[in-house]
């Protein structure tokens, strides 16, 4: 079954309060570095209130796989993800446009697209979720 | 040639604005090992480049915006900014720390830290972007608010989410007062906001997409085991909910919660203001500082009445007591427009809200009339007056110009015994905590190194009694009195831990909420935390060397400057006025100097003068300091 990560709050008590924890966890997840830019979920914030999850929503039918014309993004046999073969991609950025999500980014040094890929089924992001409201959700739930 | 040490980026930036010139400096390995980051950096560059005598609005002053070595890592709040220079408002040594996404920013962008030095001649602003700066032309940002200089960043780059921190009209016109912020977090403290505007810079933007890179794998786990050590802390879920304001009905009960100017440590409307009344009419959303576990951030919203449309973020406990119980003012609704207008014009809330009490209690013993506020009746208990007042100084219009100068100027210039109601230490006005109800604060205010404020000894745990915390970190011997607020033992001993705790806490940079409030971690954590990331190897007396190295570095400045114990005083008011609550029958006055005997005896500084001592100067490999003391005549005899 496919699952994607989700926020569930209820504000304005429990709400994600735009730390930006999870970028960190990702970025040192993926890259053993901690870099915002690394990192494959984002937390965007605007003004004194909002933040908002920008992250992959692991879509049944994927924009960015038909949009790779080196068919570099794959679904993760065991977690269903949709994720980019790094060995593959060529870095064209092909995909990025193709996300109604604006969840897809480019590494900032590797020419390579990045995306969430579920961390293999343990996402670090919502293990270190200081506000819990990070959540693992199936998908189409 | 990578830096040593990891955790920093290796360089930072030293801007002359007179000739309009960028320049980047590889950050000196005895820098971090010596003096940490923060707080450690800029005292030193103080120390050294910013000489006796020097007038803070001159180009001689250096305005320096430092990170820390956990700054931008996944470590517990490690997302602050700490800004450093000579102070406008009390001609000391002075720094303002503010939470919020700007210190990161600056790391991402390359930089350890910007060293600003000169005054330009028009203004600009500092564009900062991977391992590139350069200063920008500010003409068009010039007059306008601090979210609107942000907004206009965002426009003009074509990109929100660049980190801005900027000043507002208060900066520009050198309200001694003056805030930086940075997305409606404040670095506001000793007028660091005027410094900006002197050299008219108007803000710093940044964005980076660098590395910070750590010494050890294990440091991640670590930092988790942090994080969660903070959430099971039985304060922290209230912290979470309410924030600083919840403090307010606390702080009220023991009568700490300054009142009318100081006359009482109660306030017979605070159920009015309270966290609970936020959370029930204003309160958005509940929002976070860069990597922090707690989120005691908030965004509120008054939604009818006079105030309506007003749209903040906040209000934190220190700015309900300054424009509310201090002025008698019940409003809250009023209060969060008055923080939202000293946000927007960039002023400290604590030093407006004291200037604004002040200026009332002058107007009612007939020191100041409608003559000298141009017609503005000042009483208690007007938000009106509050708001007014607000702009007036913004402006520096009218009896506004006066009160932008710091109360213990506008009490010079107003004369007729106005200095009795001047509440403040060595020129900063006093934050809301009443010291005769919490006395650990008697001695807190006067030996912070930048006036009256919380922030530097913050001794916490006998606001209310935390006995684990207490017999954790001093151990059983010192129970009760050590939890005891209306106690004065152990309390020396108390705060000079908690300068020196501060003082690496702004270095690392990290919130004292965790190291002090709630008291979740301490030495040890931060001694392992440190090392880890940057692979120096610090026990916890290396650690506690380097916190007594800056805090005396920070007095030695002061003492250059002509400051000695005759310095280190509660105002008049609380020193021969009784308080109210648990504080009823005490006055600071039979307190103070037997709690300042026994810190300088701690602290091995000379009882007579307040002096740092040459073998304590020592000690703390300052031979250089010593030696520049000795040769102007401030080096104590023995």
């Amino acid at each position: 079954m496919a699952k994607k990560i989700v926020l569930i709050e209820d504000p304005p008590l429990k709400t994600c309060v735009g730390c930006r924890t999870c970028e960190l966890a990702c970025s040192f997840e993926h890259d053993e570095t901690f870099n915002p830019k690394k990192s494959r979920i984002r937390i965007a914030r605007k003004g004194p209130a909002i933040s908002y999850l920008v992250v992959c929503v692991q879509c049944l039918k994927a924009p960015c796989m038909e949009a790779c014309p080196t068919k570099a993004i794959v679904r993760d046999p065991k977690t269903n993800a949709v994720v980019v073969r790094e060995d593959l991609c060529n870095g064209c950025g092909a995909c990025i446009p193709s996300c109604p999500f604006n969840a897809i980014f480019m590494h900032p040094e590797k020419n390579i697209a990045i995306k969430c890929d579920l961390c293999g089924g343990r996402p670090a992001c919502i293990k270190y979720c200081p506000q819990r409201v990070l959540r693992y959700a199936e998908q189409g739930g | 040639m990578p830096f040593k040490y990891s955790g920093y980026t290796g360089k930072y930036l030293r801007v002359d604005l007179i000739r309009g010139k960028v320049s980047e400096v590889p950050t000196e390995e005895w820098r971090a090992s010596r003096y940490l980051g923060g707080n450690g950096f800029g005292t030193k560059i103080l120390w050294d480049e910013v000489p006796a005598g020097t007038d803070p609005f001159s180009p001689e002053n250096r305005l320096i915006f430092a990170t820390g070595s956990l700054t931008g890592t996944i470590w517990p709040t490690a997302g602050r900014l700490e800004v450093i220079g000579k102070s406008p408002l009390t001609g000391i040594y002075g720094d303002a720390n503010s939470g919020g996404h700007f210190a990161p920013e600056l790391k991402y962008a390359g930089y350890d830290m910007i060293i600003f030095q000169g005054r330009s001649d028009r203004p600009v602003y500092l564009w900062v972007e991977d391992d590139n700066a350069e200063l920008r032309d500010a003409s068009h940002l010039w007059g306008k608010t601090t979210w609107e200089t942000e907004r206009a960043i965002h426009r003009d780059h074509d990109d929100d989410q660049i980190k801005v921190a900027s000043i507002g009209p208060a900066g520009e016109n050198k309200v001694r007062f003056a805030s930086i912020m940075t997305s409606g977090r404040a670095a506001a403290r000793t007028g660091q906001g005027a410094i900006m505007g002197d050299k008219k810079l108007k803000c710093i933007a940044a964005r980076g997409t660098k590395d910070v890179n750590v010494a050890s794998d294990e440091f991640y786990e670590y930092a988790y085991k942090i994080h969660q050590q903070i959430l099971a802390n039985e304060y922290t879920p209230n912290t979470s909910r309410y924030g600083t304001p919840g403090l307010v009905t606390l702080m009220n009960e023991i009568g700490r919660f300054p009142t009318k100017n100081f006359q009482r440590g109660d306030f017979e409307h605070a159920n009015e203001i309270s966290a609970e009344v936020i959370e029930r009419d204003f309160l958005v959303k509940r929002t976070g500082c860069f990597a922090c576990p707690i989120g005691c951030g908030r965004a509120a919203e008054v939604r009818k009445g006079p105030y309506k449309g007003t749209y903040t973020e906040g209000v934190e406990y220190e700015t309900i007591n300054a424009l509310g119980a201090r002025a008698w003012n019940r409003d809250m609704a009023s209060i969060l427009k008055g923080d939202l207008l000293c946000d927007s014009y960039g002023l400290d809330t604590i030093s407006t809200g004291g200037g604004i009490a002040f200026a009332i209690e002058c107007f009612e013993n007939g020191i100041i009339t409608k003559k000298d506020t141009g017609g503005l009746e000042l009483k208690w208990g007007d938000p009106e007056v509050v708001l007014q007042l607000i702009e007036k100084i913004a402006r520096r219009e009218g009896i506004g110009n006066v009160l932008a100068e710091g109360v213990r100027m506008a009490a010079q210039k107003f004369g007729k015994g106005a200095d009795y109601y001047a509440i403040h230490v060595k020129g900063m006005e006093t934050s809301a905590q009443d010291p005769r109800a919490q006395q650990s604060y008697i001695l807190a205010h006067i030996t912070s190194t930048r006036g009256a404020d919380h922030l530097k000894g913050f001794p916490c745990i006998d606001e209310s009694g935390y006995v684990d915390a207490a017999v954790e970190r001093y151990g059983r011997q010192y129970l009760p009195e050590i939890v005891d607020g209306v106690s004065t033992k152990y309390k020396p001993m108390v705060v000079k831990d908690g300068e020196e705790l501060g003082a690496i806490a702004d270095s690392a940079i990290v919130c004292k909420f965790g190291t002090q409030f709630p008291p979740c971690y301490y030495w040890p954590e931060l001694a392992k935390g440190i090392s880890l990331a940057t692979g120096m190897k610090l026990d916890v007396a290396e650690l506690k060397k380097i916190g007594e190295r800056i805090y005396n570095l920070q007095r030695c400045f002061n003492v250059r400057e002509g400051i000695s114990r005759k310095d280190d005083t509660q105002p008049k008011r609380i020193l021969v006025e009784s308080g109210s609550g648990r504080a009823k029958g005490y006055s600071a006055g039979p307190l103070q100097d037997p709690m300042l005997d026994e810190y300088y005896e701690l602290r091995k500084w000379d009882k007579k003068t307040g002096w740092p001592t040459r073998a304590k100067l020592e000690e703390l490999d300052l031979k250089d300091v010593t030696d520049a003391l000795e040769k102007i005549g401030r080096l104590p005899e023995s």
